[in-house]
C-alpha cells in the first residue's frame, strides 16, 4: 500500500512539473486505490463470517440447550414419579428417597413436604429455588425457570406432586453447557477473524495484480517524463491490458510527435532564417564599409538597419540554441579551466573588460569543467541584461559556497522585485522595466538561455537584491546580484595526468565529470561515436578530459 | 597579387553577397553553385583557399571537401548552419582547416582567410625536425615518414611543426589554436582535436596507440620523441 501510495505522490509531482492541472491534497486525503479495496474485501469478509458465525452459534445454542432441557425435564419427571411412589408408602424414608433418585452430575434433587424442605445439597435448599418458582409450583402448576447461582447459570424444574402434598424440584447447573457454547463463540469469533484477514489478504493480493500493469503505466511514465521519450508499453497477453497498453502507447506516440514536431518547427524556422540573414549581414557589411559615401540620412538609415539586424541575428541564435536545450541535442563541450581565469576572459569576452574580477582567495586557482563557450554566453548575457535595465555591472565575482562555485555579477540598478525574481528567467518575459526601455537589443531570451546553461552544467542561477525591489536611494542602492553557482572539480582529479596512456586519461576523465553530468551522457557520447558520424574525441583523445556530452532536454 | 577564393554555394544571393564582400576586402572571388563543378573549376583556376558550404545539393559540402583534398593541400573553410552538432567535427574529418557559422561576419571570414593564408614558415625554423622515423622540413614544406612523403594540409603541417619545434614541452589547446590558427582564447578546441587525430593517422606507426603525439589530460599535447 504504501508503494503505491508512494507512486502516486511521484505523479503528482512529474504532473505538477509538466504544468498540467493536478489536486494533489484531495487525492492525499483518500486512501489509495489498493488500500481501498484492501479494506473493502476485509470489511466484506468480516460481515459474512460474523454473519455466518452468529448464525451458527444460535443455531447450535439454540438446539443444545434444547437437547438439555428436554433431557432435565425428562428426568426431573421420573425422579417426581418416584418421589410419589416412594412418598405414598406408609413410612417413606425421605432420605433414603432423595439418595435413590437417578441424578446426572451437577443436577441436585430438592424435596417439599408438607412444607418441610429437604435437599440433596447443602449449598442447593429452599432458598436457592427462585422465589417465583417455589410460589408457582407450589400452587399447583408446573414450571421451569433459568436462573444464576454463585455466577453459573442453573436450571431449576419445578414439579408439583399434590396426591402427597408435595412438590419436586430439581436444579441442574447448567455450567458445562455454558462453558462448552463459549468456547464455541470463541471458535466462532476466531475463524470470523481469520476470514476477515484472509479476505483482506486476498484483497490486497488481487488488487496488487490488477494494479500492476498500472505501476507499469506509472514507471513507464515517469521514465518518459524523464527524458527517455522512446519507451513504451510492452502489450500483454490479456485483452484487456494490452488494449491499456495499446492506448497508452499510442497516446505517447502522438505526444511525441507533437513535441518533436514543434522542436522541428523552431529549429527549422531558425535554420530557414539563417540563409536569408546571411545574405542580409554580409550585404550589410558591404554597405556599412561604404557608409562615408553616402549622405547622412541614408547613412543613419543604414544604421537603424544593422542595429536591427543584429538584434534579430541574436534572435535566431538565441531561438536556435533554446531549440537544441528542448530537443535535447545540446552538447556540453567540456573544458577544465582555472575559475578566475574563466571569469576574467568571460568578462572580456562578454563586453565588460573594463570591470573588476574579483577572485575570493580561498577559491582562486580552483578548477571547474566547463563549456567555455556557453559560460562565456551567461556572463555575456548578464552582463547585457545589466547594462540594459540597471546602468551596467558594476563588479564579477567569483566567491566559494557549498555548492561549488559562485560566479556573480552584480549590478547597482533598480534591482528586480522580489516577485519577479523567478519569473526574469522565463522567455521572453517583460517585466515592470519593459515599459521604461528605449532602444534595446534584448532578444527576450538571454536569462532564459543564461537559465539553461547553467542548468546543463548542473549548476543554479537565482537573483539576489534588497528585498524592497532596490529602489532605495534613488535607484542606486543597494548592490544586485545575479549569482550563478557552478560545480567544482574534486582536488584529485583536477591535477593532470602525465600518464601517456590515453586510456587511463580517459578514465581519470570520467571521474573528473561535474556531479550534474550523469552516467547516462556519458553512454550517448558513446552511441554519437559509434554511429561514425560524430568524430568527437574520445576521451583519451583530448588534453583536458574534453568531452562532447549530450543532454537530454529536462522539459 | 591578390588571392584568389572559390566559393562553393548553391544559394545565389548569399553568393552574390559573399562575393561583394570578399572583393571588397581584396579578393578575387570564383563561384560556384555545386560539388561537382566546384572540383572541375578548382582544376581551372587554382583557388588560394576553398570556402564549401555543407548544404549542398548533390555532392555536399563533406564530398566535396574529401574529394578535394585527394588532390590538394589547399586550406578549406567550411560554412555550417550550426555550431554544435556533428556537423563541425564531421567537416574537419573531411579535410577542412577551419569553419564558419552561418550568419557569419564577413569580417571574421576574412580574417580567417588571412590567418590560413599567413601560415608561411618564419624564418628562425630550423631546416629539419625529427622525431622516431618521422622527418619534418619547414623549408620544403614536407613531411617523410621512414623515407616516404606524407601529404599533410597546410593546418597539418603547421601543427606538426609547432609540436616537433618543441620537443617534450606541452602545449595547451588554446596556445596551438593560437599559433596555428589564429584564435584567441574561446576558439573551438575541436579544430585542435581532430587535426591531432588526422596527424596521428599519418605519422603514427599505431594512430589508437600514438608513440610520439601524446595527450597530456588537463594540459594539452605534446610530442615525445
Amino acid at each position: 500500500m504504501f508503494a503505491s501510495r508512494h507512486r502516486l505522490s511521484d505523479t503528482v509531482r512529474l504532473t505538477e512539473q509538466a504544468g498540467a492541472p493536478w489536486r494533489p491534497r484531495r487525492r492525499r486525503a483518500r486512501l489509495g486505490l489498493r488500500a481501498r479495496v484492501t479494506v473493502t474485501f476485509g470489511l466484506g469478509a468480516l460481515a459474512l463470517s460474523a454473519t455466518m458465525a452468529g448464525l451458527t452459534y444460535f443455531t447450535a445454542r439454540q438446539f443444545v440447550l434444547n437437547e438439555r432441557q428436554s433431557a432435565i425435564l425428562r428426568q426431573a419427571y421420573v425422579n417426581a414419579s418416584l418421589a410419589r411412589t416412594t412418598l405414598r408408602s406408609a413410612s417413606p424414608d425421605i432420605t433414603q428417597l432423595l439418595d435413590s433418585l437417578d441424578t446426572v452430575p451437577g443436577s441436585r434433587s430438592v424435596l417439599e413436604l408438607k412444607g418441610q424442605w429437604y435437599a440433596t445439597s447443602i449449598s442447593v435448599g429452599e432458598h436457592a429455588i427462585p422465589l417465583s418458582l417455589r410460589q408457582l409450583v407450589l400452587t399447583g402448576t408446573p414450571a421451569t425457570q433459568h436462573f444464576a447461582l454463585a455466577n453459573t447459570p442453573q436450571l431449576a424444574v419445578g414439579v408439583p406432586i399434590p396426591s402427597v402434598d408435595a412438590a419436586y424440584f430439581e436444579v441442574f447447573s447448567l455450567d458445562e453447557l455454558s462453558r462448552t457454547l463459549r468456547i464455541l463463540a470463541l471458535a466462532l469469533a476466531g475463524a470470523a477473524l481469520v476470514t476477515t484477514v484472509a479476505g483482506a489478504v486476498i484483497g490486497r493480493w488481487a488488487s496488487g495484480r490488477v494494479l500492476r500493469p498500472l505501476a507499469q503505466v506509472s514507471k513507464t511514465a515517469e521514465t518518459i517524463a524523464a527524458g527517455s521519450r522512446d519507451v513504451r508499453l510492452v502489450a500483454d497477453d490479456d485483452r484487456e491490458l494490452s488494449a491499456l497498453a495499446s492506448s497508452f502507447n499510442r497516446m505517447t506516440d502522438a505526444l511525441q510527435e507533437r513535441i518533436a514536431h514543434e522542436e522541428r518547427f523552431t529549429s527549422d524556422v531558425s535554420h530557414e532564417l539563417r540563409s536569408p540573414l546571411t545574405t542580409l549581414a554580409t550585404s550589410l557589411e558591404v554597405l556599412e564599409s561604404h557608409r562615408d559615401e553616402m549622405t547622412e540620412r541614408t547613412g543613419h538609415a543604414l544604421d537603424l538597419l544593422a542595429a536591427e539586424l543584429r538584434r534579430f541575428q541574436h534572435m535566431v541564435d538565441d531561438l536556435m540554441e533554446i531549440s537544441r536545450v528542448d530537443t535535447g541535442s545540446a552538447e556540453l563541450l567540456l573544458d577544465e579551466v582555472d575559475v578566475g581565469e574563466l571569469a576574467r576572459q568571460a568578462a572580456t569576452a562578454g563586453g565588460a573588460a573594463g570591470v573588476p574580477v574579483e577572485v575570493d582567495p580561498k577559491v582562486a586557482g580552483a578548477r571547474l569543467q566547463v563549456d567555455k563557450r556557453r559560460i562565456e554566453r551567461v556572463v555575456a548575457n548578464l552582463v547585457a541584461n545589466a547594462a540594459q535595465h540597471a546602468g551596467g555591472v558594476t563588479r564579477i565575482g567569483v566567491e566559494p559556497s557549498d555548492g561549488g562555485v559562485r560566479l556573480v555579477v552584480a549590478d547597482r540598478g533598480p534591482g528586480v522585485a522580489p516577485a519577479e525574481r523567478e519569473r526574469v528567467f522565463e522567455r521572453f518575459y517583460r517585466g515592470q522595466a519593459a515599459g521604461q526601455r528605449g532602444a534595446t537589443n534584448g532578444t527576450g531570451l538571454g536569462l532564459s538561455l543564461v537559465a539553461e546553461h547553467v542548468r546543463l552544467h548542473g549548476g543554479r542561477v537565482w537573483v539576489e537584491g534588497d528585498d524592497s525591489g532596490g529602489t532605495v536611494d534613488g535607484g542606486r542602492g543597494a548592490e544586485n546580484r545575479f549569482v550563478v553557482e557552478l560545480p567544482v572539480l574534486a582536488a584529485a582529479t583536477a591535477s593532470p595526468d602525465d600518464s601517456d596512456d590515453p586510456d587511463s586519461a580517459a578514465g581519470c576523465a570520467r571521474g573528473a565529470m561535474p556531479p550534474a553530468v550523469p552516467a547516462t551522457v556519458r553512454d550517448e557520447v558513446t552511441d554519437g561515436n559509434e554511429d561514425g558520424h560524430d568524430g568527437a574525441p574520445a576521451d583519451g583523445d583530448d588534453p583536458s578530459g574534453h568531452q562532447s556530452a549530450r543532454r537530454p532536454a529536462k522539459r | 597579387m591578390s588571392s584568389r577564393i572559390l566559393l562553393v554555394e548553391d544559394d545565389e544571393r548569399i553568393r552574390a553577397s559573399m562575393r561583394l564582400a570578399l572583393e571588397d576586402e581584396g579578393y578575387e572571388v570564383d563561384e560556384s553553385g555545386s560539388g561537382e563543378t566546384a572540383l572541375e573549376r578548382f582544376g581551372e583556376t587554382a583557388a588560394d583557399v576553398v570556402l564549401i558550404d555543407l548544404m549542398l545539393p548533390g555532392m555536399d559540402g563533406f564530398e566535396t571537401c574529401r574529394q578535394l583534398r585527394r588532390s590538394s593541400a589547399v586550406p578549406v573553410i567550411m560554412v555550417t548552419a550550426r555550431t554544435d552538432t556533428h556537423d563541425v567535427v564531421a567537416g574537419l574529418e573531411a579535410g577542412a582547416d577551419d569553419y564558419v557559422t552561418k550568419p557569419f561576419v564577413a569580417k571574421e571570414l576574412s580574417a580567417r582567410i588571412r590567418a590560413l593564408l599567413r601560415r608561411t614558415r618564419s624564418v628562425d625554423d630550423p631546416d629539419m625536425l625529427t622525431f622516431g622515423d618521422v622527418e619534418v622540413r619547414p623549408d620544403e614544406g614536407t613531411v617523410r615518414r621512414a623515407g616516404h612523403e606524407v601529404h599533410c594540409t597546410r593546418t597539418e603541417f603547421r601543427l606538426l611543426c609547432e609540436l616537433a619545434a618543441n620537443p617534450g614541452k606541452v602545449l595547451s589547446r588554446e596556445q596551438l589554436l593560437d599559433r596555428v590558427w589564429g584564435y584567441d582564447y574561446f576558439g573551438d578546441g575541436r579544430l585542435v582535436d581532430v587535426h591531432i587525430r588526422r596527424l596521428r593517422i599519418k605519422v603514427e606507426p599505431d594512430a589508437a596507440n600514438p608513440r610520439h603525439i601524446l595527450t597530456v589530460r588537463g594540459m594539452g599535447y605534446k610530442l615525445a620523441v
